[in-house]
């Protein structure tokens, strides 16, 4: 009986308990890497550009491209024809300006890798945050220290809670910002 | 008040009010019986729950060893060029018009990405002043509908455009050298290019003959006015300074003539919340209208006695003096001395106090009144009525500031006829159908579709599927109105500009380049033509300072352009025209007018107008005909009998409506529906009512004599008013106030402006209110000035992706509309009073919806919204089930690919929805939003703009929409806003306030002027 009874323990018992306890590590483990939220995404776009050079070593403005950020929800990648204002003279040799040109020329939008994406239920708006006076680091990293673009943090709504829920240690300056707080606090103190 | 409210019964449909304990049984369940039929557990699957969350956790197992590090995220694809007025994520807005049956409205074509997603009343429109009727709202749908011609046919095989136009040249050409008529079929030109183009072609082939066709026309009231004053140019109304207004059997708020126009300019005389002025209304009609649903006092008459009851009336007026016998000539006297009111009252069993009243009332209100005769009442009594207008110095009303341009007639029937025999001689050798569908448009007695079987070429331009296409050898697919260069002229001095906002979808061509390419050899640019057309009418006419390109691309912008007036004769009314006219009253009165939501029947494929429910019977997706109780009853018929209507040996099936308020012994019927061949939605929808048309009269609508006869066979009608019923059975037990609706009366209201808050209690709560720091938004509306004319569900719809569901869902209370105007009865189903409200979400402060949520997916905001996380709700309705105004819609399937075999879900039609808002899937319930991402884009302007928000700045889409400017939208936490003013007025009320759930949306009552202190 007693025997029976260690031997159960033994040959079904401890397996599945560790089989558990193994997959529920595995599981969680797997879960919270922070790849998961797209931390480290760092896709091969279809033309090497480098923010690094660009924003980093030039000091182009974020804005001269991005013209979307303060005027509505979109940052706008750039459309062709604003790197055609420098690139129909600068550079005009080097091979992934030529792929640029020929894709100006033959009218084929560049299908670049999408790096940063939000769900699509959440609605994000650009030109709030960036006319509050938010830096584009704050969320994207130091992208003009960046060859090739990768995303810096984690997009998951503790993202965002992290500056909303206490707005005015990261936005002291900011007239109103009391208010977004006073709000922000309405909405946790419901849940 | 309270007390009145609560003795007057309220009813919802004749069953109610007979108390029918199928009725009284059905108020007391949630949904309506059969609504959740399909759910019955036995018939699902029998795959467990459990093993199918063991499949789920294995999948996903499998899923989540099997997924790399990155999930792909897609690719961003930027313009090459972008064009300068364009930012993703941004509405881009063009000025176009739409224009339909000899009227034009301005509209604004919103635009996401180059694809339009709304349309919108042009505010720079002086005659519609931004707003439109629900069919323009809905046209939107048109651009993107499946059934949509997409390429040349030859024989129903498919060709191309220059194979297509070489046949028909080459045919057109001989046809002309044998000088053998070619006929063009066309409904009512309004633009003065196309009509040049017509010359052009008329030039090039002289054999040319053209016929204009046009269902439900207003021929009786054009042609009287041009009998009576000689003029081009019918003056509209001013509404707004009119203190009596007597509709004899005009439908003007509800389908006659421009409504919008008609509608705003009422609302104006009826602002009593801001003027305390308020017009009065009388309607003397056979069938419910909605004028008549509007009216202070209402009669109910045979549209046969009109004649009658005019003259009578004149006659009155004349004992009263409001004008001479000298002011007559001799065949008007006698006419007038025949009738007398009280031997008319006598006769049609009218009231003669009520009669009596609107004597006294126009006697004493000269020159600031108006009769307006109906559509469908004969010539002879328009002439009538509008020598009584200006007998009593009503003429003073007419607006000539742009008036209605009348030159172009319909064909007469002796025209039609002889084209008919024409045929069957084998003398046409081709018909073209520009965009005009006569075999359906035209009374089915005429035997049209039989004699085009006898044409060998018939050419058709159409921009879908129809009856005519359907008998054509040559089929052109043309442009939407929203992809074609056009200009309309429709009212004295004013010009305005249709321009495509996006690049044909199919194989189109606008129908003008397509005339221009047979009258030329080469192609014509039809821009060009427009432009250069423009630029020798009107800006060679108008001395503009600009150069010629400013001024087009200026004019473009605008939509808009005021031209040089024709000129307006005075001429004298010459009473000799008037005549006498008599009917018999023998048999039953049939009475044939425009339907509601898609007029003559050219907009019938489209899913939001079928569906939208008709403001009086709140029956879609069918037309009927409608009888009053006691003719039923005479009749042995009861609701969804099939009967048959004969007259003068044609005689067609429809099924019956028993409708309060109707003559006894008329039945109303509504064009427009079964079409056929006409597209997947259209498609022997309701029964076609022109089989009934007179072949001799192009414009007569009304038909004595007729015979009924019960079929015995039942066919049901899908209406959406006897489900979303409010539990009124819970206030009989409480003192039978409920006061859903409040009423008064003018002469109540002026003795005690505050009457509607007395007898009112404080209502506390034993819980903290909300606290609304910021905005708190709300709605008000004003039941004074809401006509229940539907005209916001048909922008809602639009603006939110609701979809079309289909008539048996309707028939279950499935209809997905996030606004439904109810409709009350009070009174007797002989004179019913008739109140309208439209009910939405309340966004209630202290919402019971939210408190029931298992999983919070409905909840609060902190600026008042009772807000849906669509995402996280697993339907349980629960929400639904604890609301009190029963607002919330359950998606019972994925309705897009539940109607009609997926009909509206794909890549074309996904292309309608509002990027904005959220597409709601099988399994969710939804509701009004309050227009959410308009708030939010107009929040994110004032941030940007770093400002405060203006109180009124936000606009909700059945706000924008109505045409007497019932809805106002604001913030309520502002002093300043309109909102905040109509809930702090003396006639605001909350409806069900008893329950304190604390609504949003705050009604103002309405005021009646009956001349006593009862309703």
């Amino acid at each position: 009986m007693k025997k029976s009874f260690l031997d159960y323990t033994l040959k079904v018992r401890l397996p599945i308990t560790l089989f558990v306890a193994l997959l529920a590590f595995m599981i969680t483990f797997y879960v919270s890497r922070p790849e998961r939220d797209g931390i480290g995404y760092q896709p091969d776009q279809p033309i090497a550009y480098s923010h690094k050079l660009h924003a980093g070593q030039m000091k182009i403005d974020c804005q001269y491209c991005h013209t979307g950020v303060t005027k509505g929800r979109h940052a706008l990648v750039p459309s062709a024809n604003i790197c055609m204002n420098c690139h129909s003279m600068a550079r005009k040799k080097q091979p992934e300006i030529i792929k640029l040109t020929k894709y100006y020329e033959e009218n084929t939008p560049i299908p670049w890798k999408r790096i940063h994406k939000i769900p699509e239920y959440a609605y994000f708006n650009h030109s709030v945050h960036v006319n509050k006076g938010i830096k584009c680091e704050t969320c994207h990293g130091n992208i003009a220290d960046m060859e090739k673009v990768s995303q810096m943090k984690g997009w998951t709504m503790t993202a965002c809670l992290d500056c909303h829920r206490e707005p005015q240690q990261f936005l002291p300056y900011l007239e109103n910002v009391k208010m977004v707080q006073q709000t922000v606090q309405l909405v946790i103190d419901k849940r | 008040m309270s007390n009145k409210i609560g003795t007057k019964n309220i009813w919802k449909s004749i069953k109610e009010y007979q108390e029918d304990p199928e009725v009284l049984e059905a108020k007391l369940h949630e949904f309506k019986q059969g609504v959740t039929d399909d759910f019955d557990p036995d018939q699902q699957s029998t795959f467990s729950r459990r093993k199918f969350l063991a499949v789920l956790a294995a999948s996903t197992a499998y899923a989540a060893t099997a997924c790399t590090n990155y999930r792909d995220k897609g690719e961003i694809v930027p313009y090459v060029k972008r064009p300068e007025e364009i930012l993703p994520g941004k509405p881009t807005y063009y000025a176009s018009t739409f224009a339909e049956d000899g009227l034009s409205y301005g509209v604004l074509v919103k635009t996401r990405e180059g694809r339009p997603i709304k349309v919108e009343g042009n505010p720079d429109d002086p005659i519609n002043k931004g707003k439109i009727p629900s069919r323009v709202h809905a046209s939107i749908l048109n651009l993107y509908d499946p059934d949509r011609l997409q390429s040349p046919t030859i024989s129903k095989v498919k060709s191309s455009w220059k194979i297509v136009n070489e046949e028909i040249a080459s045919k057109l050409a001989e046809a002309n050298s044998a000088n053998k008529e070619i006929a063009v079929f066309t409904n009512h030109i309004t633009s003065p290019t196309t009509a040049k183009v017509l010359d052009e072609f008329k030039l090039k082939f002289p054999s040319v003959k053209i016929y204009t066709t046009h269902l439900a026309n207003d021929n009786n009231r054009v042609s009287a006015w041009k009998k009576c004053y000689n003029q081009n140019i019918l003056p509209s109304i001013k509404w707004n300074k009119a203190k009596i207004i007597v509709a004899l059997e005009s439908d003007f708020l509800g389908k006659e003539g421009n409504t919008v126009e008609n509608r705003a300019n009422y609302a104006l005389g009826r602002d009593i919340v801001y003027t305390k002025e308020l017009s009065k209304l009388y309607s003397v009609e056979g069938a419910m209208s909605l004028t008549g649903m509007n009216s202070d006092i209402r009669l109910r008459l045979n549209p046969q006695l009109q004649f009658e009851f005019v003259l009578s009336l004149a006659n009155q007026l004349m004992q009263l003096g409001a004008f001479g016998a000298s002011e007559l000539s001799d065949n008007v006297i006698s006419l007038i001395r025949k009738n007398s009111l009280n031997n008319f009252a006598e006769k049609s069993g009218l009231q003669i106090e009520k009669l009596k009243l609107i004597a006294k009332d126009l006697a004493e209100n000269k020159s600031n009144s108006i009769l307006v005769a109906g559509d469908a009442l004969n010539e002879k009594v328009h002439i009538f009525v509008n020598l009584l207008n200006d007998l009593l110095g009503n003429n003073s009303l007419y607006n000539y500031d742009h008036g209605f341009l009348i030159d172009s007639e319909i064909s007469t029937p002796q025209e039609l006829k002889s084209f008919v025999a024409k045929c069957n001689d084998g003398k046409i050798a081709a018909v073209i159908n520009l965009d005009a569908n006569p075999v359906y448009e035209l009374p089915t007695s005429l035997g049209l579709s039989d004699a085009l079987s006898k044409v060998e070429t018939i050419i058709s331009l159409s921009e879908a599927p129809n009856e005519t296409t359907n008998l054509s050898k040559y089929i052109l697919p043309l442009h939407n109105y929203l992809e074609a260069w056009g200009d309309h002229k429709t009212r004295n001095g004013l010009l305005t500009l249709q321009q495509p906002v996006i690049s044909p979808l199919f194989d189109t061509k606008q129908k003008e380049e397509i005339l221009l390419s047979w009258i030329n050899t080469e192609p014509v640019d039809y821009h060009k033509y427009l432009m250069e057309n423009f630029k020798t009418e009107v800006f060679d006419t108008n001395n503009s300072i600009a150069d010629f390109n400013t001024y087009w691309l200026t004019s473009l912008h605008d939509g808009i352009v005021t031209t040089s007036k024709n000129s307006i004769t005075e001429n004298k009314f010459d009473q000799s025209i008037v005549k006498d006219f008599t009917t018999s009253l023998d048999g039953f009165t049939v009475l044939v007018q425009n339907n509601y939501s898609f007029g003559t029947g050219k907009y019938a494929n489209n899913g939001w107008l079928q569906e939208l429910p008709h403001p009086v019977t709140k029956v879609a997706w069918d037309n009927f005909a409608a009888v009053a109780q006691r003719t039923a009853e005479k009749l042995n018929i009861v609701n969804d009998d099939l009967i048959e209507i004969s007259v003068n040996g044609k005689s067609i099936k429809l099924p019956t409506m028993i409708q309060p308020g109707m003559a006894e012994d008329t039945i109303a019927i509504e064009l427009g529906y079964g079409r056929k061949n006409s597209g997947e939605v259209a498609n022997e929808v309701g029964f076609n009512v022109n089989e009934l048309l007179n072949e001799n009269s192009l414009s007569q609508f009304i038909f004595g004599g007729a015979t009924i006869t019960k079929t015995g066979e039942v066919y049901k009608l899908a209406s959406t008013q006897e489900h979303h019923s409010l539990d009124e059975e819970f206030v009989k037990d409480f003192h039978r106030i409920r006061e859903i609706i409040q009423e008064g009366t003018l002469e109540e209201y002026k003795k005690n402006p505050s009457f509607l808050k007395e007898h009112k209690h404080e209502i506390f709560s034993i819980t903290e209110p909300h606290k609304y720091p910021n905005e708190k938004w709300a709605m008000s509306i004003d039941l004074n000035k809401c006509l229940g004319c539907s005209e916001c569900i048909s922008a809602c719809n639009v603006e939110n992706n609701v979809p079309v569901v289909g008539k048996d869902q309707v028939a279950r209370g499935r209809e997905m509309q996030w606004i439904r105007i109810d409709r009350y009865y009070s009174g007797t189903p002989e004179e019913p009073i008739v109140s309208a409200q439209p009910m939405l979400c309340q966004h209630c402060d202290n919402a019971p919806c939210e408190n029931v949520c298992p999983v919070n997916a409905t909840n609060h905001s902190p600026d008042g919204l009772n807000q849906m996380a669509y995402n996280r709700c697993v339907g349980t309705r629960y929400c639904s089930n604890n609301c009190p105004y029963k607002v919330r819609r359950f998606n019972f399937y994925n309705f897009r690919d539940n109607f009609a075999d997926s009909h509206y879900q794909n890549e074309l039609t996904d292309l309608v929805n509002n990027p904005e808002v959220t597409v709601r899937s099988r399994g969710v319930i939804e509701k009004c939003s309050f227009c959410i991402q308009n708030i939010m884009e107009v929040r994110e302007n004032a941030i940007r703009e770093n400002r405060p928000i203006n109180p009124n700045e936000v606009k909700t889409a059945c706000q924008s929409a109505c045409p007497t400017q019932a809805i106002e939208f604001g913030d309520s936490n502002n002093k300043n806003s309109y909102v905040t003013k109509n809930r702090e007025h003396e006639l605001s009320y909350h409806v069900l306030e008893e329950l304190n759930v604390r609504p949003n949306v705050t009604y103002l009552a309405k005021i009646r002027n009956t001349d006593s202190e009862d309703i």
